[in-house]
Order: structure tokens, then sequence, then C-alpha cells
């Protein structure tokens, strides 16, 4: 193999890593923007999210092994229910002291994580891969279908997010009420629906990526704990509660993972990644994106 | 018409807003006036239901509305254009006006009244386009009046609409809300620039700390020697 077609291959590995991060860090950003609160249950979301796909994908409920794509799909909806549910935990919280909320939100991580382990056990399991297992070769760089499923799909979902907020009826009010609550219900609209909507958006980011990455990783209840740790990672990195932001710091985290790892050394992946955080922060510290702030002309 | 009766609104346990009664008569300028913390924005809050009061009555031509929240009232025909402008920094005028029609299903009609508005506000058409944050003051304060104009109130609430303004802005401010008055809007207007307000409107309340001092119409007012000491500077 080439020098660049190595480069390459390490690359997509890392676009589709960070394109993973990129989703969960769209959860982070959601809840952030809408409700001024800092979900850490995010990552134990991403797993819930997974499992109410994958168990009808494997035959875990009643033996029925739908198709890939509806399970996903039932993931997405589950997932967009408990955003509807989280929204009406956390509305109380959003008045409280930011220490209470992280406590409550930390709290409910672990209560996801362990319900899960009570009714599916802690040992995980490896999923069938909806496509083939053998890698296309693109210009000589190998990509598995799976994971080339897994960038199509993220930057899909991630387009039709931009597009929804920045187009629609709907995008322009939950836009609206992240920057001012108050003037926004009184311009008539129901702030904490729109709440709702947009930590449902986030849950189902969450879902998806779990769904798209599981033939990948392995499906377990603590598989949460890392990807919620850098997917948070990736929003801070990208500028906490903006929208384009969590989809940089997403990616550059992703491939910065995958960098290191191929070219320094997989034992300090997490460690070169996060100083690499450290020092775009220490320079840039609203993020890569950061806060859209006006220019006064 | 709006009838406020016994009005008691509390923050924590200040007792901000201490039983005033007045009525805002249909197709009049209403002024508000009294001096900072008297009271003025607690009661226009209260009214199109951003703050809920302990006690008390607000009556939306005979319906209560004293429990209802910002989002219905809206839908109600009261719209707020609230003190400090406070238009949506990061979204386009014509955003900021979509925004303003959002209880509201006639696209068609929104469009319209969009264009109508525009041709009321020359300045913020020019900037359409821009994000309202980097608007100047006074084009602020005109999309903040247009954005409530858009979900086609029978009744304005204005707080403090010239507040920081230059003279001029101001001037153009409060011919406005004359022509809006003389088109049939039925207007409540807090402000702290009483003589020009009173200049303008049919009926006055002078508010001080919580309470209501004086309730007649302008004219009277202007002939009141508290009022005028207090709040005309005159003699």
């Amino acid at each position: 193999m080439s020098v660049t077609s190595i480069f390459f291959q390490t690359l997509i590995g890392g676009i589709g890593i960070g394109s993973l991060y990129a989703l969960v860090a769209l959860g982070y950003s959601m809840t952030f923007r809408s409700m001024g609160l800092v979900n850490f249950a995010q990552g134990s979301i991403y797993m819930v999210g997974t499992y109410f796909g994958i168990i009808w994908y494997q035959g875990m409920v009643m033996n029925l092994h739908v198709p890939y794509a509806v399970a996903f799909l039932i993931g997405l909806l589950c997932n967009a229910l408990l955003g509807i549910v989280l929204e009406r935990i956390f509305r109380p919280l959003a008045k409280l002291d930011l220490m209470l909320m992280l406590l409550a939100t930390i709290g409910l991580g672990f209560i996801l994580d362990n319900l899960f382990t009570i009714i599916f056990g802690a040992t995980g399991f490896a999923v069938d891969s909806p496509l083939p297992n053998t890698p296309w070769n693109i210009f000589g760089v190998r990509v598995l279908p799976q994971m080339a499923l897994l960038i199509g799909v993220s930057f899909a979902l991630m387009i039709g997010n931009q597009l929804f907020l920045s187009k629609t009826k709907w995008g322009r009010a939950m836009r609206a009420s992240a920057m001012d609550f108050e003037i926004a219900r009184a311009m008539g609209i129901p702030t904490n629906r729109m709440n709702a909507l947009a930590l449902s958006i986030g849950c189902m980011m969450s879902a998806a990526a779990g769904i798209l990455a599981a033939p990948i990783v392995y499906v377990s209840p603590s598989m949460g704990v890392a990807v919620g740790l850098k997917g948070f990672a990736a929003a801070i990195l990208g500028g906490l509660g903006s929208v384009p932001g969590a989809i940089a710091g997403g990616l550059v985290y992703g491939v910065l993972e995958a960098l290191s790892a191929g070219y320094i050394s997989s034992t300090w992946t997490q460690a070169i990644a996060y100083i690499v955080m450290v020092v775009v922060l220490m320079v840039k510290p609203s993020g890569i994106v950061g806060e859209i702030t006006v220019e006064k002309v | 018409m709006i009838v406020v009766e016994d009005l008691h609104v509390y923050y924590g346990n200040i007792h901000a807003i201490k039983g005033i009664s007045f009525e805002v008569q249909t197709g009049e300028i209403t002024a508000l006036i009294g001096a900072n913390g008297a009271g003025k924005s607690t009661t226009i809050k209260c009214i199109c239901g951003l703050l809920s009061p302990r006690e008390g009555k607000i009556l939306l031509d005979g319906s209560p509305i004293q429990r209802m929240s910002a989002d219905q009232v809206v839908r109600w025909g009261v719209g707020l254009v609230p003190e400090g402008r406070r238009v949506f920094p990061v979204l386009t005028v014509d955003e900021n006006l979509e925004v303003g029609a959002y209880g509201r299903s006639d696209k068609r009609g929104i469009a319209q009244d969009r264009e109508k508005i525009y041709e009321m506000f020359p300045r913020i058409k020019d900037r359409r386009k821009q994000y309202a944050g980097s608007l100047s003051g006074g084009e602020q304060q005109m999309l903040a009046i247009a954005r409530a104009l858009m979900s086609k109130p029978q009744m304005l609430l204005m707080d403090e609409p010239s507040l920081g303004l230059a003279p001029l802005l101001v001037n153009q401010v409060f011919e406005i809300i004359t022509q809006l008055n003389k088109d049939g809007m039925t207007i409540l207007l807090s402000e702290q620039n009483a003589r020009s307000a009173l200049e303008i409107a049919h009926h006055g309340i002078v508010m001080e700390t919580g309470k209501v001092r004086f309730a007649d119409t302008a004219k009277a007012l202007k002939e009141n020697p508290v009022v005028q000491q207090a709040y005309l500077g005159v003699g």
C-alpha cells in the first residue's frame, strides 16, 4: 500500500468514527441551545437508542427478525419519544443551579445504564452486518460497506437537520426560542414543545449513530460511556450549542483519533485527541465554529 | 378593552404590584407612566402572560386572561413590543417577522402583511436579509414593532419603545404609534418619557411604587400640578 492510500484509509476510518461522534455531539448541542442544560446522559441515550433498534433486528423480541432499515426507524422513533419524556423531566431542572443539573443528568445516565444491564445483562453481543462484509475498493482505499452507510446516512441526517432548522417554520421557531425563550413565547411559540422537539431530534441522532455503528462496534449497556464523553468533547471542540460546530467538532475529533492511532500510537489516541482539544480551546475558547455573533454594520 | 382589577404581583417575597386597577379603552392610546421601578414593566408582563399575578383579574373584552401563558394570550390578539426591543439577533429581519406570525397559518395573508409592514418601515425593508442583531437601535425598535404587528393584534402592549433612542428617532417612534392608533389599534404605552407619552395618549395612568397614583384623561394629567412637578418637569 502506498503512503497516500494509507493516509486516506486512516482518514476514512476517522471520518466514520467522527460522524458517530458528530451525531452524539448534536444531541448535546441541541439540548444545550434549547434548554441551557448539558445532558450528561447523552451517552446512555445513545446506548438506549441502539438497543431500541437492534433488538428487533437481532430477533431478541419474540424472535422477530425485522429488516435492518425498519429496525433503524423503530429505534429512531422510540428515542424520539424518549426525548419528549426527557424534556418533561428536564423542565424543572433548567431553572436550577448548574451543579444540580449536572448531578441529575449524570444520575439519569446511571439509571438508564443500570436498567439496561438488568434487562439485557452486562455482557454485550456482536451484531450481524446487514451489508456484505467484504470491503469495497475505492481507488486503493478499502471501505467496509457498513462504514460507507454510517458515513452516508450520518451526513444525510446532519444536512437534513440543518435544512429543517434553517428553512422550516418549526426550525425558525426553535432557533428563536433558543435565542430568547421569553420573547419567543410572547410571539406565540409554545417553547416547551420546541424544547421537546429539539431533545427528540438530539435523541434520534444518537439512536441513528448507535444503530449504524452497531455492526462495527460491540453492543453492550456500557457502550455509551466512552462515546458519550467523546461526543461531549466534540461538542465543546466545535462550540457547545452550535449545530455546525457539533458536526465539525465530531469530524475533527474522529479524524484526530484515527490519525494519532495510525501514525503515533494507539495507546496514546485518547490523550492526543484530548490534548489537541485543550489546545484548540486555549486558542479559541468558543470552539471551532463558536457562537454566531453579529457584527454591527 | 382591557380591564385590570386589583392586581397583585410578587417576585418571590417582594410585593411588586400592590393591587392596581385600571382600564384600557378600545381604540385609544393609554399611557402608563412612572419612574424606574414603579412597576410599569411588571404590569405589561402580567397582561401579556409572561408573569402570573398572585391575585386579581385581567379581563380582555370580558374574558379573564390572567392565568393564560404568553403564547395563548397572543392568540387572543394582544401583541407585545418588549422593553429593550429584544429582536432575535441571529435571525434575519424577514425571519423575525415570520416568527412574529407564528400563530397564523394563512401563508398568503402573512406574505401580504409583511409587504404592507415593509411599506410602513422602509428602512428595515432594505435590510430584510440581514441579521437583526446587525441593525441600529432605531431599526431594531422598528423591527420589534413590525414583528408584533405580524400577529395581527387587536391591541399592542409597548414597553418603553423610546428607551435608548436618539431624540430624532424618539419622535419617529411616537409618530408611528400615533399612526397605528389612527388606523384603529388599541395601545397600552409604558413610558418614562411622560411628556411625549401624554402628548399622544387619550388616557394616562401614573404608577408609583407598585400602585396607581392617578388615572385620568391625558389632558387632566397634564394639568395636574403633582404630575407636572414630578413627571413633566414643570414649576
